[in-house]
């Protein structure tokens, strides 16, 4: 039986709370009584992490669960490496899964901005609702998420994908405002609808969306409607992940494109499904 | 060792170490996929002066390809790896890419690989676009007919090169009727190809000539033609030796062939006019491969 690494938030305090100390205790495979030792700035004290959340096992452990979260803990999977599986039950704050190294981060609740950010492999899955600025740069930097796989069961607010470089943004639900927007490469899909300005300013990647964005950027140039053979192989990788995008056939391929964005030489795509 | 009234030959068939890779040929349909397929297979018998043997291994169904299409798997072998690097960018190049509606996807996962569309992309003059998908990368190039859709890279694997049956028979007809048989039971097989025309070969050669430019020249032992020369070593009814030369990626695969193969050899028998399977070696000092007859038989 595998064993299971428990992170236990105690109630005690309202203020925000970096969790980079969990990349930190991973990367030393600390144990729980070395981890509790761990000092972190919370509001204007330095605490220790025993003061804050109970532990049990070591963070050697492949697996591990944060119970008890809330929207107040930041960068909740920071950096988490390669063979690494953090279950976090409740919601999260800004910065979920950043820089994050192929591990695989679940959140069974919502996140809230910059989630993904600069995140470069690995699997973050949200059960809820993202909030703005998903698989993004940090602010100020000019390359976003470079890699890896982000599922959202929910809706994605703003910006999703700005600056993203490389990597799928899954989004079940809706997509908000600014889709894709100065996108490097990659790939956005969502099943739901999306906002206005879709690809603003992206040179490259492709937004495959089931429906025209509220607005059309008027630069995106119509290239007409065309079988593509490479959504099959998009395809097979969406439905890799368990859900409603196992719903589409896999020789589904046939789309309506849009080509830009020509304002800044653009030639990345918007792709809606036709049938 | 006789079965059916052939003589099975007390000696082995001289094979070479090769690198092989395989790629898989998609298109709208089997008639596409395979005339891409033909097409870039076509003049690569031999390496002796084609420098790749290639040829069809086998039409692979719509749930077994990547793109849910029609497919087409080949085999290409040649002696090194810069080689086979070459003549598959070459042959993709000019042979898949130009084939309507196909696609071309690596056929075999190997740590080891080489180009496939790695190159080829610069065809789309900047047009191209790449999707990384799981961990393999995909390249998009615009076409006439939508897009042509290649994997990045293929795997490449040790193989071999060179197994051979040869048959004796009392006239031509025979002689075909043999190896028609043969190479319809080894085409059944996977990681195989026989990459002379039709799988059969007339021509057999012998290493060096009389000539020092040539490399190889005609097995003069084996011509019906020249039997009473010095070396010729036919008896006086036998009137055609064919050969049958068989690429495979493990020693496992060609040796199977060459069992299916002079399993249906023998099956038509001394009534069919069938003397005699041997193998074709340099007594055993250029191949680092042999393949004994009569063990393969007993397998």
């Amino acid at each position: 039986m595998t064993n299971i690494t428990t992170i236990t938030f105690n109630n005690s305090t309202n203020l925000r709370i970096d969790m980079r100390w969990v990349s930190s205790a991973i990367n030393n495979a600390c144990s729980a009584e070395k981890a509790k030792k761990i000092t972190i700035p919370v509001g204007n004290k330095t605490t220790e992490i025993g003061e804050l959340f109970d532990i049990t096992g070591d963070f050697s452990n492949s697996d591990i669960v944060l119970n008890n979260a809330s929207e107040k803990f930041d960068y909740i999977g920071y950096q988490l490496p390669i063979s690494k599986r953090l279950t976090v039950e409740g919601d999260c704050g800004h910065y979920a899964g950043a820089e994050l190294a192929g591990g695989k981060l679940i959140i069974n609740g919502n996140t809230s901005d910059f989630s993904a950010c600069a995140m470069h492999s690995g699997v973050l899955e949200v059960k809820g609702n993202s909030g703005n600025y998903t698989g993004s740069a940090y602010a100020g930097h000019k390359k976003g998420m470079s890699g890896g796989t982000v599922l959202v069961h929910g809706s994605a607010e703003d910006f999703t994908g700005d600056l993203m470089r490389r990597g799928i943004i899954m989004v079940v639900g809706n997509i908000g405002s600014y889709c894709g927007s100065r996108m490097i490469a990659g790939t956005i899909t969502t099943l739901g609808t999306v906002g206005n300005h879709a690809g603003s300013g992206m040179r490259r990647g492709t937004l495959l969306f089931s429906e025209l964005p509220s607005e059309m950027n008027s630069t995106f140039i119509n290239c007409g409607r065309h079988n593509l053979g490479y959504l099959t192989l998009l395809l097979h990788e969406l439905r890799t992940y368990d859900s409603e995008f196992k719903s589409l056939h896999s020789m589904r391929r046939r789309v309506q494109r849009y080509m830009g964005d020509p304002s800044v030489g653009g030639l990345g795509e918007i792709l809606i499904w036709i049938g | 060792m006789i079965i059916n009234g052939v003589l099975i030959d007390d000696t082995f068939s001289e094979a070479f170490s090769m690198r092989a890779t395989r790629i898989v040929i998609t298109a709208i349909n089997y008639k596409w996929a395979r005339h891409a397929a033909e097409t870039m297979t076509g003049f690569a018998t031999s390496v002796i002066g084609c420098r790749v043997e290639a040829g069809i291994e086998r039409a692979m169904g719509n749930h077994e390809t990547p793109d849910g299409r029609p497919g087409i798997s080949v085999l290409l072998f040649s002696t090194d790896r810069k080689t086979l690097q070459k003549q598959l960018e070459t042959r993709v190049g000019q042979c898949v890419l130009t084939c309507p509606t196909t696609a071309v996807f690596a056929g075999m996962d190997s740590e080891d690989t080489i180009a496939l569309g790695k190159n080829l992309r610069y065809f789309g003059d900047g047009y191209q676009s790449s999707k990384l998908i799981g961990d393999k990368r995909f390249w998009r190039v615009p076409v006439m007919d939508g897009e042509f859709v290649c994997e990045e890279s293929t795997g490449i694997t040790s193989a071999i090169g060179g197994g051979n049956l040869l048959v004796f028979a009392r006239n031509i007809s025979q002689a075909l009727l043999a190896c028609e048989a043969a190479i319809d039971s080894m085409s059944m097989l996977p990681n195989i190809i026989l990459p002379f025309p039709g799988g059969g070969v007339r021509s057999g050669s012998k290493v060096g000539s009389k000539y020092p430019e040539l490399s190889a020249s005609t097995n003069h032992y084996y011509c019906p033609t020249l039997k009473g020369q010095p070396g010729n070593v036919l008896d006086k009814n036998i009137e055609a030796v064919m050969e049958i030369v068989i690429d495979g990626l493990s020693t496992k695969d060609v040796r199977l062939a060459m069992k299916r193969g002079i399993d249906a050899i023998c099956d038509l028998g001394k009534s069919q006019g069938i003397e005699k399977i041997t193998g074709g070696n340099y007594g055993g000092k250029l191949g680092q491969h042999h393949f004994h007859l009569r063990e393969i038989v007993n397998d």
